[in-house]
């Protein structure tokens, strides 16, 4: 295993400073947050130790809690059933029929690079009341499907829905770009030689695009994942997790404790379980597709 | 060869080790967000003055520059810099929710600046209780300053018979209402809350948006739901009772203001997807003509004067009406105003004290040249009309000559995490009908949950 023919102690010591500045800036920030999350703080004054108690509020009796998990993982959900399959699908449908597809690629991306604040205010305008100009309500006017009109964002069943396409839409180009990517690195004779054994189209993809991009699509899928699980700032910006908790996600909860209700100990305990959720999934997915990855090869 | 390349190697290490701790350091100071902020005293000069020279930091919510405050500021700042070569002001404008934020940050990790802006009573206590600030009671005795204030106004600052803050402002709220756009549907000024539901609904039988608000900064709703509560209740004081333990949210005072706010509400009064409207989104229906009526503290007033809706005066104002006839319209829901307080770690605690001395006594009289006079904690002197302050402005002020007592805002009553339940609650109240007393209930058990 030693190829460089340097002692353990020299790697290690060529490690240091970047595992140094790892454990600053990650390791330490998580364990002084879940110090944080054991005590009843307010974030200015005295603290005191409470140990596990937010943990236990937090898991029994904390109405806004669980329901916010919950749009969590909706949101994580929709991310990974919805949109990553569109985003293969569109890869696969642009590297193979689309001649100079850089044009394409570069258009779907572009929500990524915009600000969310402005993604934010574009929707909120696209989703106001016909009364005030909104795009999709006076459309449907226009089709003659008055009775499917909604205030989008306001309509506390509707409007946690709304944010989520939003969010489908803006990462959409990202996932497509990552996908693409891997699908342009696979050799062109693979499918060459596939032709010549009658593989084409769809039969091609399925035999030989899809076990091939296993590992890209596994970036996506984590990427995917994580970004749901921390999403806040279209949340901020589109509804501020109202009307009254209804579009709340951890990350908003977190946010609203901490800061507005300034039970800075209590928010701390929530992000320590965000981060907790986090490292399992990733735990979870990599496992999967380390299944998945033997089959195929 | 081999020995001294490994002990160059080890020298390296050790310095790569030094430089990637000090990263750490530095970085731990980076995320509280106050790199620019801390107190820092500018180095000490050695350049033959007599006097050592000085920096201030003067944390502030005026960063727009065509906010008059913000040219208040800069012209009494340079003044002071003028006459104190050897003081230095650094300002940190920030809008109003970040420096919050900013502040917050800063407290935890005791560096505040050596003046910031906190918000009057409950929202300054856990502050206060900290011991962050440095008392004000000598500060404010000198050069005539406490008499400028406003009777009464300083109270709201003051705990344990100890001044922490200095307001810029007091404020009134009222209703603001198009005047053409309530000839259109040929109704009059609301004297009753009965009579304000009624125009309502012919404002919106004549296709005109009757009210509008920026729900989605909860607090907007709330400050109109105060109102009616200040009414139904007979009298200011009811937070104050709940506090106190002579009454809960389940009296009948909170049940009659709840189905009020609803009967509002259901009649139809505020603009579609009112909570997807942020404060300056609400405000902007009623400044271009597109909503008839809006209630907001007197502070709105500068910006509705110089709105299109108020070309050739149009904009009038009224009190809030009596509720059930209940309650007396010369009682006001109250803001006094966001307040100058300064740190008590501050290094020069003696200079930064001289400064906001000076700052004060002179921010009435430049406030009222930049018409920005309506709505100060202090008092002014000089002839409005005569300045050329408008009508609308006008009647703003004379409204304040009968203010008779009121109510704070809930935020400025009860501690944070029960404001935030209350906020959260009359929200909903815009999207769901609800029962009175599954509203009161909501909040009186946040109430109880938080408790100190």
């Amino acid at each position: 295993m030693n190829v460089l023919k340097v002692s353990r102690w020299t790697i290690a010591v060529f490690v240091l400073p970047c595992l140094l500045l790892y454990v600053c800036l990650v390791f330490v920030p998580i364990l002084v947050s879940f110090y944080s999350g054991m005590l009843d703080w307010n974030g200015i004054g005295e603290s005191k130790f409470v140990g596990f108690a937010n943990f236990g509020k937090m898991f029994a009796s904390d109405p806004v809690f669980w329901p916010a998990v919950g749009r969590t993982f909706l949101l994580a959900g929709f991310s990974m059933l919805v949109q990553l399959p569109v985003a293969l699908l569109v890869a696969i449908l642009i590297s193979r029929n689309v001649r100079r597809p850089n044009f394409l690629v570069s258009s779907y991306f572009l929500p990524v690079i915009l600000s969310v604040v402005v993604i934010g205010q574009l929707w909120k305008t696209i989703y106001n009341p016909a009364s005030m100009g909104g795009m999709i309500n006076q459309i449907l006017i226009k089709l003659g499907l008055e009775s499917w009109t909604h205030s989008w964002l306001t309509e506390p069943k509707v409007a946690i829905y709304a944010v989520i396409v939003v969010g489908l839409w803006q990462y959409l180009g990202y996932h497509i770009l990552i996908q693409f990517t891997g699908i342009q690195n696979i050799p062109a004779d693979i499918y060459e030689a596939a032709k010549i054994d009658g593989a084409e189209g769809f039969k091609a993809d399925r035999y030989i695009t899809l076990p091939i991009i296993v590992p890209i699509f596994k970036i996506s899928v984590v990427l995917s994942f994580i970004g749901s699980l921390q999403s806040f700032d279209l949340i901020m910006v589109m509804t501020g997790g109202g009307p009254a908790h209804a579009t709340d996600v951890i990350s908003s909860h977190m946010y609203n404790m901490s800061f507005l209700s300034m039970k800075y100990g209590y928010g701390s305990a929530i992000a320590t379980f965000l981060v907790v959720v986090c490292l399992a999934a990733t735990l979870i997915i990599n496992l999967l597709f380390n299944r998945l990855d033997k089959r195929f090869s | 060869m081999k020995k001294t390349s490994k002990k160059t190697l080890g020298a390296v290490m050790a310095g790569l080790l030094a430089v990637s701790l000090a990263a750490c350091g530095s970085s731990g100071g980076n995320n509280n967000g106050n790199a620019g902020a801390s107190p820092a005293a500018s180095p000490s000069s050695a350049n033959g003055g007599s006097k050592e020279n000085i920096t201030i930091t003067f944390q502030n919510i005026y960063p727009d520059p065509t906010d008059p405050k913000n040219k208040i500021l800069h012209k009494i700042v340079s003044q002071y810099e003028a006459e104190h070569p050897n003081i230095k002001i650094e300002l940190d404008s920030l809008n109003t929710d970040q420096q919050k934020l900013k502040l917050k940050t800063q407290a935890a990790s005791k560096e505040v600046p050596d003046i910031t802006v906190v918000n009057p009573s409950a929202q300054m206590k856990p502050f206060v209780d900290a011991g962050l600030f440095a008392p004000l009671n000598e500060m404010v005795e000198k050069n005539g300053l406490k008499d400028t204030f406003q009777a009464g106004i300083l109270d709201y600052y003051t705990f344990d018979g100890n001044l922490y803050a200095l307001p810029d402002g007091n404020n009134i709220a009222l209703v603001y209402y198009n005047k053409s756009l309530f000839e259109q549907a040929g109704v009059k000024v609301p004297t009753t809350f009965e009579e304000m539901i009624e125009v309502v609904k012919q404002l919106k039988a004549k296709g005109i948006q009757p009210m509008t608000i920026g729900e989605k900064d909860t607090w907007t709703g709330s400050f109109l739901f105060m109102n009616i509560l200040l009414r139904t209740n007979g009298g200011p004081g009811f937070l104050k009772d709940v506090l106190d333990g002579k009454k809960t949210f389940e009296d009948p005072a909170f049940l009659e203001a709840v189905d009020a706010f609803q009967a509002l509400v259901q009649a139809g009064a505020f603009q579609e997807g009112a909570t997807s409207f942020d404060y300056n989104a609400g405000e902007n229906l009623f400044k271009t003509g597109k909503a008839a009526m809006y209630f907001m503290g007197s502070w709105a007033t500068g910006g509705i004067e110089t709105s299109p809706a108020n070309e050739n005066g149009n904009v009038g104002v009224f009190k809030f009406p009596t509720v059930n006839g209940k309650g007396d319209p010369n009682e006001f829901m109250l803001a006094p105003g966001s307040a100058f307080a300064v740190s008590k770690n501050s290094k020069h605690l003696e200079e930064t004290l001289d400064f906001l001395n000076y700052f004060m006594l002179n921010f009435p009289k430049e406030a009222f040249e930049a018409k920005g006079a309506v709505g100060l904690a202090q008092n002014v002197e000089g002839d409005f009309k005569a300045a050329g302050y408008s009508d609308m402005a006008m009647e703003v002020l004379n409204m304040f000559k009968d203010v008779k007592g009121g109510d704070l805002a809930f935020d400025n009553t009860m501690n944070p995490g029960t404001a935030q339940a209350h906020l959260s609650s009359i929200q909903n109240l815009f999207v769901t009908k609800k029962d009175a007393a599954e509203v009161a209930k909501e909040h009186q058990t946040a109430f109880e949950q938080n408790k100190e």
